[in-house]
């Protein structure tokens, strides 16, 4: 199968207060289609910089970026990136609706736009807040409103920069099943960036690990995990254990020292 | 509601000590004083330039040079400033020049401007739109450099045009910035209207006052003057209820 998203030899050098800083360097990474693959890494790694060069958001400084087989220059057609900042990437004078409906309005007709606007916020559980402008809506909800409005374009690739970052425990599991059930209806290829070990593990067919400085991928992971997942029982299973005790290890924790700080 | 009231003003409160002051003003003034004449006379001196058809023309003149000497900065000031914030090397390249012709003071320009222009309505509208833009270039430049990048990054990942990453998102998104700037541009170009008709005595409010100076008829002056002052008072109100209205909802801020 040939990669729907894909870096080879990937360096990106931005500059910094003293000189340029060396942010990735040789990250090489092939997302399959339909493959879910998180990418784990501690703050200041390199994760937001890592996607943004998928997304075709920042040119790459070294190496290839490939979508299907295209070199990127801009942000593929079907590719929508959710950011991390929610709050900056929502427009204040614009409703939920016409928020969501942003990628669609220039392309469908109203009818339709309305339809898949109103598709996308019952995923997310928003429907009964559309007409309410987002700065009235707490941070988690504004993660959904962005959630819905890159569902809205039915996209092939989605790139997720910790969305579910500002959630509760108990949204974040419930988005969570609705992020796998999307997938599985949709076949969308997801590459989802976070810092919740857990999280990783119980969601990905695939998980890597970003360390270093600059960084590169220090751990590539296969979740053979049968799906579809639970919240309890898959997260009970002695290998879900397993493959959450090798990430943290590759993480830099190590067994039998309590944690600090 | 409460902020509305403070920012926007209260027309007829606000102005009750002046109201006073006037009513004092026409209770101890001697109609036939040469410097200061009571109100009532005001009117009496004004009488000649409306009967003679020259009020409501003059009005119109420095309406239309204020109007649209505002109108040509703030797209002038809006479209540079919004390149110059875009990019840090010309920033940082035309950022002292701009300070130091933002503080070159408005009426020097008026001689520069009669020598090369004559004394026409377009020498009027350069003197007026030349400082007009530099509080809205500026205002519009900071918010343009500030402005986050998710925002932009935004339109792009969604496949927005480059015309609709424009009309969506930038130009809403720096809308009250350069309402902020026409606030401070307005009274500012007014009061440059009016002055560069002083001086020249090119057609509308100021030269007939200008005219009336030099007449020494002094309660046309004054009801001139009144004219002028009901017209700053108007603009100024006009574009702060604008401004907060806007930023309101551009900013979503209750
Ligand atoms: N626009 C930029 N210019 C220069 N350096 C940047 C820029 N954006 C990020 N960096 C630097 O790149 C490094 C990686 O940043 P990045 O945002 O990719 O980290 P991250 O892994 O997403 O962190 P977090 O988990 O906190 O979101 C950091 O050291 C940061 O200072
Ligand atoms: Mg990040």
């Amino acid at each position: 199968m040939t990669p729907t998203i894909s870096c080879d030899d990937l360096a990106v050098t931005l500059p910094g207060a003293s000189g340029p800083v060396h942010i990735l360097r040789g990250v090489t990474l092939a997302v399959e289609k339909a493959e879910f693959v998180s990418i784990l890494g501690t703050s200041g790694s390199g994760k937001t910089t890592l996607l943004r060069v998928l997304g075709g958001l920042l040119p790459a400084s070294g190496g290839t970026v490939r979508c299907d087989d295209t070199a990127i220059s801009g942000p593929p057609e079907g590719v929508v990136t959710v950011f991390q900042d929610y709050a900056h990437s929502l427009l204040p004078w614009r409703t939920v609706r016409r928020n969501v409906a942003l990628g669609i309005e220039a392309r469908l007709p109203k009818s339709e736009r309305d339809e898949r606007v109103d598709e996308a916020l019952t995923m997310v559980g928003l429907l009964d807040r559309a007409e309410e402008y987002p700065w009235r809506l707490s941070g988690g909800m504004q993660q959904r409103v962005q959630i819905a409005r890159a569902l809205a374009t039915r996209p092939r690739v989605l790139l997720m920069d910790e969305p579910f970052g500002a959630l509760d425990a108990m949204t974040k599991a419930s988005l969570q099943d609705q992020l796998q059930q999307v997938q599985e209806l949709t076949g969308t290829t997801i590459v989802f960036v976070t810092h919740d070990v857990e999280e990783a593990v119980y969601l990905s067919d695939r998980l890597v690990v970003l360390n270093g400085s600059p960084a590169d991928i220090g751990l590539s992971l296969e979740i053979p995990l049968p799906r579809p997942r639970h919240q309890i029982t898959t997260k009970e299973r002695p290998d879900y254990l397993e493959l959450r005790h090798r990430v943290y290890e590759a993480l830099g924790h190590t067994v039998g020292e309590p944690a600090r700080g | 509601m409460k902020r509305e009231k403070e920012r926007g003003g209260t027309p007829v409160r606000g102005l009750l000590p002046l109201i006073l002051l006037l009513g004092l003003w026409e209770l101890t003034g001697d109609p036939a004083s040469p410097y200061f004449p009571p109100p009532s006379t005001w009117v009496d001196g004004l009488r000649p330039l409306v009967d003679g058809d020259k009020l409501l023309p003059a009005i119109g003149q420095t309406a239309l040079t204020f109007l649209l000497g505002l109108s040509i900065a703030t797209v002038v000031g809006a479209v540079v400033g919004t390149l110059v914030g875009a990019s840090r090397p010309i920033d940082r390249a035309l950022s002292p020049s701009l300070e130091f012709l933002r503080a070159l003071p408005a009426a020097s320009l008026v001689p520069v401007a009669a020598l090369v222009l004559g004394y026409t309505t377009q020498m009027k509208l350069v003197v007026v739109v030349l400082p007009a833009t530099w509080p809205i270039l500026l205002t519009c430049r900071t918010a343009r450099r500030t402005l986050s990048p998710v925002l932009l990054d935004t339109p792009r990942t969604l496949g927005l045009s480059r015309w609709h990453r424009t009309t969506k998102i930038l130009t809403p998104a720096l809308t009250p910035a350069v309402l902020l700037g026409v606030r401070v541009a307005a009274p500012l170009a007014l009061i440059i209207t009016l002055l560069v008709e002083i001086v020249t005595r090119v057609d509308g409010l100021g030269a007939v006052l200008g005219a009336a100076q030099a007449s020494f008829l002094s309660a046309q002056v004054y009801g001139l003057l009144t004219i002028a002052g009901v017209l700053g008072f108007l603009v100024n109100w006009v574009v702060t209820r604008a401004e907060t209205a806007v930023s309101r909802r551009m900013r979503g801020t209750t």
